[in-house]
C-alpha cells in the first residue's frame, strides 16, 4: 500500500463501502425508515389530537401527581402555555415527539444491554469500548451516512438521538446491578431465592435509583441533540432554531431556545419525580 | 434411655475433613498443608493460596448452640459459609440433615436453604425498600407462600421478638439492635432447624448485646433449634454456647463445653484467650473438690456429716455464698446421697484463680463427661 495515496484510497473505500450498503439494502432501510418515522409521525398525532390547553393542564396533572405539589403543575402549565403563545405549539409537540421516541427506544435497548452487563462483566468488558465511542465521537460524523442510508426526515433524526441516548441508561443500569451490596446478595442466597428471584427481589431494586437517574440523563441527552437532528430534517424546535439561525432570525431562534428550555425543564421534573428514591425520602420525612 | 434424648443426639450439621482454599492452585496448596505440614504463610507465597479453612471436622447435634469463636482472619465467617454452600468448599464434606450439599442441584440446593438452614447476619441486611413486616416475611416469599399467610407468620415472629408494634415501620426507623431482632424473626419466620449466626450482636452496644445474647439463648431453647453462632467476643461464645469451638488460622483448635475450654485450654493460644475470663459461674464444684477421705483425715476433729451440702454442678459463685452463710469450715459434695468431695476456702481461691485443686481434682475431671 502507498502511504501517500493512502488518504484517498480509504475515503474511497468507505464511499464504495456505504453506496454498496445503501444499493444492495435499500429495501431494509426504507424499511426501517418508515417504521422510525411511522413511530414519530404516531406520536406526534397522539400529542395534537388535543388542543393545547388540554394537553398542558393534562401534563400538568402527571406533575402534580408525581411530585404531590400543585405549585409545579402550575409552572408546568404555565411553561406550556409560554410555548403555545409564541407560536410554537406544533413544533414543541414535535421536538416532545422525537425525544419520547428516541429515549424509549434507547431504555429498550440500553436497560436490558445494561442489565446484562451488570451481570456479566465479561459482556460489559465488550459494550463499554462500544459505548465510550459512541460518546467521543462527534454527532456530526454519524450524521452523514445516517443521511445517506435513511434520507433526510425524522428517522435520521430519531436514530441520532437514540444513539446520544443509549450510553447513560445502559451504563448506569449496569452499574446498579453490579453495585448491589454483598451482604444483601448473601441474603438472597442463603433465604434459597432461585437466580430469577434473587434478580427482581434484591438486585432490581437495589439498582432502581441509578437506573433512575439513567433514564433521565438519557432523556437530557437526547434533548441536547435536538438542536443538532434539526439540521438533518427532524422538524420542531430543532429545525425552527437552525432555519432561524441560517435567516438571523435571532428573535425567532431565542423563542425556539425558551420553548426547548421549557420542555427540558417540565420533562426533567418529571423523570426525576418518578424516581422510586425521592418517594422514600418523602415517605421518611413525614 | 428414651427417644427424645436419641433425638438430641441426632446429628443436623457435620463437616468432615473441610477445606477451603483461595486461590489457583487449590489442589497443590491443600496436599502441601496436609501431607507436609507447610504452614499458611509459606503456601501464600509458593502457591499464591491463601487458606480460610484448614481440615475442620465438626458437628452440631439437634438443640445446642455450637458456638465458633475466633479473631478476624481466623476463618470462621468463611466456615460458616462452608454450612449452607455460601462458599463452596475446596475438598471435604458439609453435610446437612444427613444430605451432602455437594451432591444437592440447585432446586434442592435452594429448599434446603430456605427451609432447613437459616442464616443471620452481622449486617442484618434488611431490604431498605419494604416494610418490616415485608422483611421478616421474606424468606416465605421467595417459597412462594400467599401474602396472608406470609404476613401471619411474619407478624407471629415479631412477635416472639417483641416488635408486632413495629410491622409497617421501615427499617431505616429502627435502631441497631431493634434491626438485629428483625434479622432474627425473620429468619424464624421459616422455621428452620438450624440458625446460622454470623456475628449477629458485634456491631451493638454492650448492654444491647448481652440482652439480644439471652433472648436468642431463650428463643433458641424453647423453640428447639440449633444454631452455629459465630463470635469473637470469648464471653459471649460462654454465655451462648452449649459447645464453644475455639479456631484460629483457618484450625479449629479445640472443641469443648465452656468449662472443658476455660479449665483445661488446649495451647497456650486458647490459655491466653481464657486468662480474663471470670470462672464464678463456670467452675462447677466437681472440678475444685478435694477427696472428702483424705480431707477427713486431716481434720479428725470436724464432723463430715454436719458440714453444709452442695451438688457436683454447683458453681462457685453459689458456693462461696454457702461458704459465708454457713461460716463452715468446708462444704460436703453429694451426689446421689453420697458424699463425693469437699470443697475448702482454699479450693474455692484456687478455682477462681483458674488452677484446679491441689488434690484429686484430675482425678474426678473425666467423670465430668459421663
Amino acid at each position: 500500500m502507498n502511504p501517500s495515496t493512502f488518504p484517498s484510497d480509504f475515503d474511497a473505500a468507505v464511499d464504495a463501502g456505504l453506496e454498496w450498503l445503501t444499493d444492495s439494502s435499500a429495501h431494509v432501510f426504507d424499511f426501517i425508515n418508515e417504521v422510525l418515522t411511522g413511530l414519530v409521525q404516531a406520536l406526534n398525532w397522539l400529542l395534537n389530537l388535543a388542543p393545547f390547553y388540554v394537553v398542558a393542564v393534562l401534563i400538568g396533572a402527571l406533575a402534580w401527581r408525581l411530585s404531590g405539589h400543585w405549585r409545579s403543575a402550575l409552572l408546568t402549565i404555565t411553561g406550556l402555555l409560554v410555548c403555545a403563545y409564541i407560536g410554537l405549539w406544533s413544533e414543541t409537540m414535535s421536538t416532545l415527539a422525537l425525544v419520547l421516541a428516541a429515549t424509549t427506544l434507547a431504555l429498550l435497548v440500553g436497560i436490558p444491554c445494561g442489565v446484562l452487563g451488570g451481570l456479566w462483566p465479561k459482556l460489559d468488558g465488550v459494550v463499554q469500548p462500544v459505548l465510550d465511542l459512541l460518546q467521543t465521537l462527534p454527532p456530526y460524523i454519524y450524521l452523514l451516512p445516517a443521511i445517506a442510508l435513511l434520507g433526510y426526515g425524522s428517522a435520521t433524526a430519531l436514530v441520532a438521538t437514540f444513539i446520544v441516548a443509549i450510553p447513560p441508561v445502559l451504563r448506569l443500569t449496569a452499574l446498579g446491578i453490579r453495585m448491589t451490596p454483598r451482604s444483601f446478595i448473601e441474603l438472597g442466597e442463603a433465604s434459597g431465592t432461585s437466580p430469577a428471584q434473587l434478580f427482581f427481589k434484591i438486585r432490581l431494586p437495589f439498582a432502581m435509583p441509578s437506573i433512575m437517574t439513567g433514564i433521565n440523563q438519557s432523556l437530557m441527552m437526547a434533548f441536547g441533540m435536538v438542536v443538532i437532528a434539526g439540521i438533518v430534517g427532524s422538524g420542531g424546535l430543532g429545525e425552527a432554531i437552525y432555519g432561524a439561525i441560517r435567516t438571523l432570525d435571532i428573535a425567532r431562534s431565542i423563542d425556539a431556545a425558551l420553548a426547548i428550555v421549557i420542555l427540558t425543564l417540565i420533562l426533567d421534573r418529571l423523570a426525576q419525580n418518578a424516581t422510586p428514591s425521592q418517594r422514600e425520602a418523602q415517605h421518611e420525612s413525614h | 434411655m428414651n427417644s427424645s434424648v436419641a433425638c438430641a443426639d441426632e446429628v443436623l450439621v457435620s463437616c468432615r475433613g473441610v477445606w477451603k482454599v483461595f486461590g489457583k492452585h487449590v489442589d497443590e496448596a491443600i496436599e502441601a498443608s496436609r501431607d507436609r505440614g507447610v504452614s499458611k504463610k509459606q503456601i501464600l507465597h509458593d502457591h499464591g493460596c491463601v487458606i480460610g479453612v484448614s481440615d475442620v471436622s465438626l458437628e452440631v447435634k439437634r438443640g445446642e448452640i455450637f458456638c465458633i469463636m475466633g479473631l478476624s482472619g481466623s476463618g470462621k465467617s468463611t466456615l460458616i459459609r462452608l454450612l449452607n454452600k455460601l462458599i463452596v468448599p475446596s475438598a471435604g464434606q458439609v453435610l446437612v440433615k444427613g444430605q451432602d450439599l455437594a451432591t444437592l442441584d440447585g432446586a434442592a440446593l435452594r429448599k434446603v436453604r430456605s427451609q432447613h438452614i437459616g442464616m443471620v447476619f452481622q449486617s442484618v441486611a434488611l431490604l431498605p425498600h419494604r416494610s418490616v413486616l415485608e422483611n421478616v416475611a421474606f424468606g416465605l416469599e421467595v417459597q412462594g407462600v400467599s401474602k396472608h399467610e406470609r404476613h401471619a407468620a411474619a407478624q407471629q415472629s415479631l412477635e416472639k421478638v417483641g416488635l408486632s408494634d413495629w410491622a409497617t415501620r421501615f427499617p431505616g426507623e429502627l435502631s441497631g439492635g431493634m434491626q438485629q431482632r428483625v434479622g432474627l424473626a425473620r429468619v424464624l419466620t421459616c422455621d428452620p432447624e438450624i440458625i446460622l449466626m454470623d456475628e449477629p450482636f458485634s456491631a451493638l452496644d454492650p448492654l444491647i448485646r448481652r440482652q439480644l445474647q439471652d433472648e436468642f439463648r431463650g428463643l433458641t431453647k424453647s423453640l428447639g433449634k440449633s444454631a452455629v453462632f459465630i463470635t469473637h467476643d470469648l464471653e459471649e461464645a460462654i454465655r451462648l454456647g452449649d459447645r464453644i469451638a475455639i479456631m484460629k488460622d483457618g484450625v479449629i483448635i479445640q472443641v469443648g463445653s465452656a468449662e472443658d475450654i476455660v479449665l483445661k485450654p488446649a495451647d497456650a493460644y486458647v490459655a491466653d484467650f481464657v486468662a480474663g475470663i471470670s470462672r464464678l459461674h463456670l467452675v462447677r464444684a466437681h472440678s475444685v473438690m478435694s477427696q472428702h477421705a483424705q480431707w477427713a483425715a486431716r481434720h479428725p476433729h470436724i464432723d463430715l456429716a454436719a458440714l453444709p451440702v452442695a451438688g457436683p454442678q454447683a458453681d462457685l459463685d453459689e458456693l462461696i455464698n454457702l461458704l459465708i452463710q454457713s461460716g463452715a469450715e468446708a462444704l460436703l459434695i453429694v451426689e446421689g446421697g453420697q458424699p463425693v468431695g469437699v470443697v475448702t476456702p482454699t479450693d474455692l481461691l484456687r478455682g477462681v484463680q483458674g488452677s484446679e485443686s491441689e488434690e484429686g481434682a484430675a482425678v474426678v475431671a473425666p467423670e465430668v463427661q459421663a
